[in-house]
């Protein structure tokens, strides 16, 4: 484990860091929801914590708020512990999976809240509130509106100006975005990204879509039982993980169960893989290839790693297809190409498939098992 | 199928037609024997009068028992919703070890047989030497009533989501400022509700009034003691202008809610 932490420090600090977790724990009963985390935020970053459900995000974010406190550990505020300020009294606010608008206020009254609370007067709370839904590309004839009345994507805005009306120095997200259709989703990711270079603000985002990480974020930490498993940016997250689950969390890969032996990564039928590094001996581990790193091989053509099989069934993804290929007896590999390359013929057809040898992740068993 | 279709409906206009009749019949009977002039209801009614209600009116007994029932109603009303706006909360907004337990426990006393209920505290009233009266009525209501409104204020808490408020405290409300800005409004139709359910809970209610109010006497006490001895129609009559006090406390709990809404709409208009 000391030398996992060793390998998960910041690549690149963006400046000075703003929110430090030292050694922190929640336990429930015996079961360590959040598991001795060290981690430092820094500075106008857009961070994200991705992970699975029950993975602990939520549980830690409630802690960074102030809604939970930890069981050891301390959190760190510009160098001042916070662990026992209670929320209310935290220069940092969230926006809830729920959203949490209140639904007998008007947006405009939703926005004010936060003013309100702080006993700023009536007419300079107004001023705010309308400059922020300009700020939000919301009509100012919304101010009157019940937020019952408004569409997901118009009480997203909303529930993000009330927090920016707050004037937070961090800004907290629990998967917001999660109840949205696609369309919608992909706009608000990146209307929230020029959120975040307009305001300068610290921005803290939770989700469990890798997918949702990758386009908004300077960081990505990604959590399982607990603990960060990897921590980096989005292009270090992609191109190089560090376990089988970070490289599946992205999304569909395909998977070998290999061995290693006398420095050569064989899978049980005594194949030979070309892989990138001289993997030292282990008993078990997998081989990872990413379905847009393989290619169909033509006569002529040369490839790191081949294999024959069979097409056996086509998907349309829009921009790009996606091939199923049997190879061997019950392997199949997924194949991923952009439409306008040119299909080696419909299901049924006998290919060759190949990739080079960098595109081959291997992940022995008895490293980084998470 | 159009035609079978119809018959079928037609039927079940029938039976709920039916069903309405026999559930108000016997309200309007007794507004029928309150206009009779003769002593006893007759069907026709031989002759008319009102001269019941003008008895009804000057009875300073009568006026007795109705301030009587009033108070009674509304400090049960009051007390009630207060108690179970804290129940309900309990049971319905927290989850704590427990909380099915205390739920059964709040919700047990409707069970009870209102007599028994009402012979048991009587009971108990004596043995702690306390003198029955209006005041011991008002405990006797509310031991039946309050459950019944926790219920029905329940049911707006289970719809509150607890995010709301920790929305409110994280965006810098204190704990009272939560409760004054958003979980009072939020639940406030739950609260009229409840109060108006047991404010006419307490108005109608006898069995218990019988058995706590000692020497005081409610509306529905007097028309119970009247119908044994010495009935005349003002009896009816009492009974139809508490039907109607009934029904405008009811229209007005629900133009309340009205107004709240239309007050919300102005509001919206303004922005």
């Amino acid at each position: 484990m000391a030398e996992a932490a060793q390998s998960l420090k910041p690549p690149e600090p963006a400046g000075q860091p703003i929110l430090q977790l030292r050694n922190v724990d929640r336990i429930f009963d015996s079961f360590a929801a959040v598991d001795r985390i060290t981690l430092d935020i820094y500075e106008r970053e857009f961070f994200t914590i991705v992970g699975p459900s029950g993975s602990g995000k939520t549980t830690m974010v409630r802690m960074l708020v102030g809604m939970d406190k930890p069981t050891n550990g301390d959190i760190l505020l510009r160098g001042e512990r916070i662990n026992d300020v209670p929320a209310n009294r935290r220069p940092t606010c969230m926006v809830f999976q729920s959203l949490a608008l209140f639904p007998h206020r008007t947006v405009g009254q939703n926005i004010e809240f936060p003013l309100k609370m702080r006993g700023v007067d009536a007419a300079t709370r107004r001023k705010r509130a309308l400059e922020l839904l300009d700020q939000l590309r919301l009509p100012q004839s919304y101010y009157g509106k019940m937020v019952t009345q408004c569409s997901g994507g118009e009480r997203q805005r909303v529930a993000l100006a009330r927090a920016l009306a707050f004037d937070p120095e961090i800004l907290f997200f629990d998967e917001p975005l999660s109840a949205l259709d696609y369309r919608l989703r992909k706009l608000l990711e990146k209307e929230l990204k020029d959120i975040h270079r307009e305001t300068g603000k610290t921005f803290v985002y939770i989700t469990h879509s890798l997918e949702e990480a990758m386009v908004m974020s300077d960081r990505i930490g990604v959590m399982n039982r607990g603990r960060f498993v990897q921590i980096g940016t989005p292009r270090e997250i992609y191109g190089s993980p560090h376990s089988r689950f970070v490289s599946e969390f992205m999304g569909e890969v395909n998977v070998i169960e290999v061995r290693g032996e006398a420095g050569a990564v064989v899978d049980a039928a005594g194949t030979r893989f070309a892989t990138p590094v001289v993997a030292a001996d282990f008993d078990t581990g997998t081989l990872v290839v990413r379905p847009e790193d393989v290619r169909f091989v033509g006569a002529g053509e040369s490839a790191d790693n081949r294999l024959t099989g069979v097409i056996y069934n086509e998907y349309l993804l829009g921009s790009r297809v996606q091939y199923q290929v049997r190879v061997g007896e019950g392997q199949t590999f997924l194949v991923e190409k952009l439409r306008d390359q040119m299909p080696p013929g419909g299901p049924g057809s006998a290919v060759t498939i190949g990739w080079d040898a960098r595109d081959s992740m291997v992940f022995p068993a008895s490293r980084l098992q998470q | 199928m159009n035609s079978t279709g119809r018959g079928v409906r037609f039927l079940y206009a029938c039976l709920i037609a039916a069903f309405l009749l026999l559930m108000y019949l016997p309200m309007v009977t007794i507004a029928l024997a309150s206009f009779s002039r003769t002593r006893y209801f007759r069907f026709p009614i031989p002759a008319w009068s009102t001269n019941w209600y003008a008895e009804v009116f000057e009875s300073l007994s009568i006026r007795n028992f109705f301030w009587t029932s009033v108070i009674i109603a509304v400090l049960v009303g009051l007390i009630s919703t207060a108690l179970a706006f804290f129940g309900a909360l309990a049971f319905a907004r927290y989850r704590w070890k427990g909380r099915k337990l205390f739920q059964k426990i709040v919700i047990l006393p409707i069970l009870f047989p209102q007599a028994v209920l009402g012979l048991a505290l009587l009971l108990w009233f004596t043995a702690i030497g306390i003198t029955p009266s209006w005041q011991t009525a008002v405990f006797a209501h509310i031991v039946w009533i309050a459950p019944i409104t926790t219920l029905i204020i329940a049911i707006q808490v289970y719809s509150f989501d607890p995010a709301w408020e920790e929305a409110a405290f994280d965006l810098g409300a204190t704990r009272l400022q939560v409760l004054r800005e958003v979980t009072l409004p939020i639940l406030t139709p739950g609260l009229i509700a409840g109060f108006f359910s047991a404010f006419l809970l307490s108005w109608a209610n006898f069995p218990l009034s019988m058995f706590s109010s000692g020497a005081d006497q409610t509306i529905p006490g007097w028309i119970s003691a009247k119908v044994q001895a010495g009935y005349t129609p003002q009896v009816p009559a009492v009974g139809t202008l508490t039907m109607l006090a009934a029904a405008v406390i009811m229209g007005a709990g629900y133009g309340l809610v009205v107004l709240q809404a239309r007050r919300r709409a102005r509001a919206e208009a303004a922005g």
